[in-house]
């Protein structure tokens, strides 16, 4: 059984910790300053083919026939498959396998995979491509989350595992904590309000990609640019009928993904499939274009909120009503719908909640996990309504945050244990950096400031496929040359997770930093960690490596106690030696405490493990969005609108983040930096969607405009340490937090800013320019968007 | 992109021989043309590297202050010219606003003039809209967010140069060389409303003509001028709104103003009544948001580009507030 | 029919001849024939800045350049810097790859290659420019991790090791819980009274 022993949040030796919490350089920082890093793309094996994959020009419609005959007959053409080569569906969720690697039968987005070619170069796989003949009979396409909610025919899926769908509906949750209707009678103001949230998606710079290769016994090697390993292992082995021994996955260096390599992805069976069919390596590079279609971004959203509250400011109860569009296929769909409405019961107390959270299919990319994933479009909704109740009451929003404060080691109304729980620190923090008393309410018409709090989970404990396994294990090596290798399943995906497990070695072994070798995410060398996602790396893999570590450290201690003849008590091991606290002449480097270890205990290494305990609350769905820990975030955002172009610029964002203890405070403040980043540009500059053909309307980094080193403010990061009991010496996350409260405290800055309630998601300048025509806006410049009110060419016809 | 041929003259005539000999295309900075080729909007058999070229990569300022830029002479390279900072801000300006470091660095002016539209039904492969030979163009009804509000139909595209209004307001000229020879035409005259040319080209360069030069008369007396664009990310966008002006002022007063917009129209869009709305005191508000006014007079926004008719005005004013400080 | 040529560049300082399809780009020479896999394809169509090399010193987007174009040209890679600086007599990696990664700017680092050259075009032509100036420079770079904060940092850190100054402190402080003991050497760390 899976270790849960807890280690406690001090430091190793003596309470004083040496390397965590330094600001060191990430284990693999000059690889990758370098150009020396390898990425997916960056492997080159002879004799590789090349890989593209057929797309489908519908957003629905049933296969009629598919024509290869041409396409393979070109010369340097080696093979080309169908979905009748894969047939067997999978999906990350266990539950809701609703996914073909190629599509079998029916195309249910622009983009779906049709088939799959290997050739000896691009060029001429892009020529197969073209020489595919299919033909299909379009079906209806929904493309507007309503009416497939409204409409059941055509079903975009009929069954998933045996069991018929409703409609169009993929998934719904209602679960009601308290009496709402009552709470809701009982306060003195309720506000009812709508809101919505786009799509947007990751957009990491790197594009997919998946190079496989089949020894002559059979065996698969499969490099990809996923976050999720082992998934990805458990899936090929299931699609390809392939005894999992007999595969081998490789995530090399991973050039970002937040959420989007978190599912498997097409590219992966398809290159194996290849691979197999022709013995030769394959490869496949998604375009950015493919990238943009293979999507499992943010869920759109429409969501209605009502919420309760006593003219103290004490919220009665909340009540939400969500629409969420999923787009062709499930992904972690489930798991989205929960979250929707179990994330939010924090950091403010709910006396009562209500959520009723419906996922519809639409014929439109698959959403899936971004950053933050399921909890930052609720987020936003209840965080501006919130801002509104302060507003009526006559509240600042900051103190109607304190005062709703749910505290520490508490529980949540859905049944979620809090432990650690900073959020008051964060909101001093951000009230003072930003200068919020003297300045809100302060500055002139156009600009303002506006708060937001969040919370978010430091990993789940529910393992996606139920198991009683640890959910992150850890092996170490030791040698005798006195570098420690540690083995690790973990996903780096740029986070800085291999750099964490390097730290907590270091300290723990007392070895110099750059002895420590990581060895990550290679199912064939590494135990089994679940992946990068939910924030759930250091959170987990930490715990475990300590758990390996204080093992390994029991053998030394115990072999030079013995061998020095002192009470093991006194030895140390620190900053690279071996001493005696009480004779510090007696001291050796740690390279021979191993050997010492090594010929009293024989070679060394050691396992460590993490599980969580038993969370969550004690119904259907209590343990998704149940976390060992949670981590607690306030924004500030302070704007600049341009009441006549209708832009907004964000000059400066604080953003305070309670991650427990910061293991790395460098890597700390670059995920509170990008996270806050991150937010910002989907709320301002970026938009995931389709036009009426289903078709993607800008498929490129230029028509999706992630922001530039121009268009980016100050971003002021605050890590607030609370020192969480459960987490690696008091670690919780700080990957996806630091992004929700972006969004609304920059909506609530807004109406700080012009008078505007911003409810509807983007706040592009048109955006923008008609709110203050609609709403008036305070002060001058209500008139200058008043003129905004020229009428549209349709509809004067 | 599709392989091709690469062709490499080293004489203007013989670039002009190879272009007119059909299914061939010009290569300058490439920083539009391989983005087209990427997308397969064009599949060209062969490709024309004009960069061999002599004599078109060069600035000069001649005795009488006249200014003339070879067609390959890169946007970085016009727009770091002191001459032509000094002298003719306004282009200097619309260069450094073009696209990104890298971009400028490749691009060349000719290319910038001769870019094709942004509109993504155009850009995407699998609509083949009216601009690419098909029978719709499908911003009309439909997404229609960076389309034009002024000069639009049958073909809703606007105009994606930042170089081409500044050189309106200069009264610039284009040499072209095509196999008939030279001939020089107005900037005025070059780009081609979707209306009144061929809806598949934005000017009037024929089969195997290229531009080679850009010609800038001198601006006599003393003049005020530059350049505002309006765009969502302040590197790599194109404009949604962007104005060049020019204004000869004489005893605190405008005496002579030129207006041209960019990102609203099909062509650089000029209209002589807000230029004489502009005459007259140096800093009057009246006249600008008159100017604005005047400016997109008959504007018919799409679906989702009404907020553009506010924004030209807005840019207006602040184009002429900045000039006029 | 697939029309090859044969090219002469100059990649690092090396003279190299290569064959290569005329419609071929310098990323593809570059990753795909001299094995540079340093410049990165993010986006293939010049929207992305990861496939950024300096052609003459100056940043350009190898994936919009035919590589025939290169020809006559100084093309330096990223892999170029470090031999580069050692040259020059100093140790280790470029003193930009060396701030990049000290400050935190390597994320997951696909985007930095073409950014570290970025910066150092810019560094090259002004030692010590103003944070202005360096978001300018870098405005063709996308990243999709940071935030550009600590890019920010970093060119300012090698411009202010360059003058012989202390370099500014990262704008991030961390503020410890009452009853935590602060690590002794952590940077930027305030205490409750702070």
């Amino acid at each position: 059984m899976a270790a849960r022993d807890n280690h406690g949040t001090g430091a190793p030796w003596d309470d004083a910790f040496r390397v965590v919490g330094q600001p060191l350089r990430k284990v693999d920082g000059l690889a990758k300053a370098t150009g020396q890093a390898l990425y997916a793309d960056d492997v080159q094996l002879p004799g590789m083919l090349h890989a593209k994959i057929l797309r489908s020009p519908h957003a629905h419609a049933r296969i009629v026939s598919i024509d290869a005959s041409a396409a393979l007959a070109l010369p340097g053409v080696h093979a080309v498959i169908t979905g009748a080569d894969l047939p067997i569906r999978y999906g990350v969720i266990p539950w809701t396998p609703d996914e073909n690697a190629l599509a079998v039968d029916k195309v249910r987005f622009v983009g779906d995979e049709v088939a799959a070619v290997a050739a000896v170069d691009e060029d001429t796989a892009n020529a197969a491509l073209d020489a595919i003949e299919v033909e299909y009979e379009p079906l209806h396409a929904f493309l507007d989350p309503r009416e497939a909610l409204a409409t059941p025919e055509p079903q975009i899926h009929a069954d998933i595992r045996g069991k018929p769908v409703r409609g169009n509906v993929s998934k719904h949750v209602e679960l009601e904590f308290g009496d709402v209707e009552a709470a809701l009678a009982g306060a003195d103001l309720v506000l009812e309000g709508e809101y919505s949230f786009h799509g947007s998606t990751h957009a990491p710079i790197e594009p997919h990609c998946a190079v496989a290769q089949v020894s002559a016994d059979g065996l698969l090697t499969l490099w990809s640019s996923t976050q999720i390993t082992h998934y990805v292992h458990r899936a090929l082995a299931q699609v390809l009928e392939l005894a999992p021994e007999r595969i081998r996955v490789i995530q090399p260096c991973l050039g970002g993904a937040f959420g989007g390599k978190s599912d498997p992805f097409a590219l992966e069976f398809c290159v194996a499939l290849l691979a197999q069919r022709t013995g030769r390596p394959v490869k496949m590079l998604w375009t950015r274009e493919e990238v943009f279609y293979a999507h499992r971004g943010r869920h759109p959203m429409q969501m209605q909120y009502r919420c309760g509250a006593k003219s103290n400011g004490r919220i009665t109860g909340v009540d939400a009503r969500i629409l969420i569009d999923g787009g062709s296929y499930s992904s972690f769909g489930l798991v989205t719908t929960y979250y929707s409405g179990q994330l939010l019961t924090g950091p403010y107390d709910f006396p009562s909640y209500r959520f009723d959270s419906t996922r519809v299919f639409t014929n439109k990319p698959p959403c899936g996990p971004k950053r933050g994933h399921g909890s930052v479009q609720p987020r936003f909704a209840f965080e501006v309504q919130f801002d509104e109740v302060a507003e009526r009451l006559g509240i600042d929003p900051i103190e109607i945050r304190r005062v709703n404060f749910q505290g520490d080691d508490t529980q949540t109304v859905n049944g979620q244990r809090i432990t650690s729980n900073g959020f008051l620190r964060c909101l001093d923090l951000v009230e003072e950096a930003s200068g919020w008393k003297q300045r809100r309410g302060q500055l002139p018409y156009g600009r303002g400031l506006g708060v937001a709090g969040s919370m978010y989970i430091s990993g789940t404990n529910y393992p996606v496929y139920p198991n009683d396994m640890p959910q992150a294990g850890i092996q170490l090596k030791l040698d005798r040359s006195g570098v420690v290798t540690v083995f690790t399943g973990g996903n780096d995906i740029g986070q800085g997770s291999n750099t964490v497990v390097r730290s907590i070695v270091a300290e723990e072994l007392g070895v110099a930093y750059d002895h420590v070798r990581v060895v990550a995410a290679d199912t064939d060398l590494c135990p089994v960690d679940l992946g990068a996602y939910s924030s759930r790396i250091t959170f987990m893999v930490g715990n475990a490596t300590i758990d390996a570590c204080r093992k390994l450290r029991h053998q030394i201690v115990t072999a030079l106690a013995e061998a020095w003849e002192v009470d093991p008590r006194r030895i140390r091991l620190m900053e690279g030696r071996a001493f005696d606290v009480e004779d510090p002449d007696r001291t050796v480097p740690t390279r021979e405490a191993f050997q010492v270890a090594e010929a009293r205990f024989d070679t060394l290494g050691s396992t460590g493990s993490y599980n969580t305990p038993q969370l969550g609350g004690d119904y259907r769905g209590g343990t998704i969005g149940a976390s060992p820990a949670y981590s607690f975030t306030a924004h500030v955002v302070e704007v600049d609108v341009d009441v006549e172009t209708g832009i907004v610029r964000v000059p400066a964002a604080w953003c305070a983040h309670d991650c427990g203890r910061a293991l790395n405070p460098t890597l700390v403040a670059g995920q509170i930096e990008g996270s806050t980043y991150m937010g910002l540009a989907e709320a301002l500059l970026e938009e995931h969607g389709v036009n009426r053909f289903g078709l993607h309307r800008g498929p490129s980094l230029l028509d999706y405009r992630m922001p530039t080193s121009l268009d980016v403010g100050d971003i002021h990061a605050m890590i607030v340490e609370s020192v969480d009991p459960e987490g690696p010496y008091g670690a919780k996350e700080a990957g996806e937090g630091p992004l929700h409260g972006s969004i609304p405290a920059l909506a609530n800055a807004i109406h700080d800013a012009i008078g505007v309630r911003l409810r509807h998601l983007p706040f592009t300048p048109g955006t923008v320019l008609r709110a203050l025509r609609d709403q008036g806006g305070k002060g001058e410049g209500a008139a200058v968007g008043s003129t905004a009110a020229a009428t549209s060419k349709r509809e004067a016809r | 992109m599709k392989s091709f041929e690469l062709v490499r003259p080293r004489t203007l005539d013989q670039a002009v021989t190879e272009l007119a000999a059909g299914g061939a295309m010009p290569l300058a900075g490439g920083q539009d043309l391989l983005g087209e080729l990427k997308e397969h909007l064009a599949d060209p058999e062969r490709v024309v590297d004009l960069k061999r070229l002599e004599g078109l990569d060069g600035i000069d300022v001649d005795g009488e202050g006249n200014l003339t830029v070879g067609a390959l002479v890169t946007l970085t390279a016009l727009e770091e010219d002191p001459r032509v900072r000094e002298r003719f801000p306004v282009l200097a300006e619309a260069a450094a606003s073009v696209g990104s470091v890298q971009i400028r660095n490749a691009g060349t002016v000719g290319g910038n003039l001769c870019q094709r539209p942004r509109c993504w039904y155009y850009r995407t492969e699998d609509t083949p809209c009216l601009k690419r030979g098909g029978t719709e163009c499908f911003s009309y009804a439909g997404k229609s967010k960076y389309n034009a509000i002024l000069g639009g139909g049958p073909s809703y595209i606007v105009h994606p140069s930042d170089v081409a209004p500044a050189l309106r307001v200069l009264d610039a000229e284009l040499e072209l060389r095509g196999p008939g020879g030279e001939r020089r035409v107005p900037v005025a005259d070059f780009f081609t409303l979707p209306s009144e040319g061929d809806v598949l080209k934005e000017n009037v360069l024929e089969p195997g003509e290229i531009v080679t030069r850009v010609r800038v008369p001198a601006l006599r007396g003393t003049w005020r001028s530059g350049y505002e664009k309006f765009r969502e990310r302040d590197s790599y966008d194109w404009a949604l709104a962007s104005v060049a002006a020019a204004l000869r002022v004489d005893a605190g007063r405008v005496v002579e103003a030129r207006l041209c917009m960019g990102g609203v129209a099909p062509i650089p869009w000029r209209v002589a009544k807000a230029e004489q709305a502009l005459l007259g005191p140096l800093r009057d508000e009246s006249a600008w948001t008159a100017a604005g006014r005047e400016m997109v007079r008959g504007a018919e926004p799409l679906e989702h580009n009404g907020y553009k008719v506010p924004l030209a005005r807005a840019m207006i004013v602040k184009t002429l507030r900045r000039l006029t400080t | 029919m697939r029309r090859m040529r044969s090219l002469r560049l100059k990649v690092n300082g090396d003279e190299v001849e290569v064959g290569a399809p005329d419609h071929w780009t310098l990323l593809e020479v570059l990753r795909y024939r001299l094995g540079l896999i340093g410049s990165k394809q993010g986006c293939d169509k010049g929207d992305c800045g990861a496939c950024t090399v300096l052609v003459d010193g100056a940043p350009v987007l190898s994936c919009l350049t035919l590589a025939a174009l290169a020809e006559g040209r100084e093309v330096t890679t990223i892999e170029g810097l470090m031999p580069a600086h050692v040259a020059r007599g100093g140790a280790g990696a470029d003193p930009v790859q060396d701030a990049f990664d000290r400050c935190g700017a390597l994320q997951c680092g696909f985007c930095q290659p073409g950014m570290m050259l970025s910066a150092r075009a810019l560094l090259d032509r002004t030692p010590f420019p103003t944070r202005e100036e360096i978001q300018q420079a870098l405005a063709g770079n996308l990243c999709r991790c940071t935030g550009y904060t600590q890019i920010f940092q970093a060119v300012e850190q090698v411009a202010a090791e360059a003058a012989g100054i202390e370099p500014a402190e990262p704008t991030w402080a961390t503020y410890r819980e009452a009853g935590q003991q602060p690590s002794p050497r952590a940077r930027g760390v305030k205490g409750e009274d702070a």
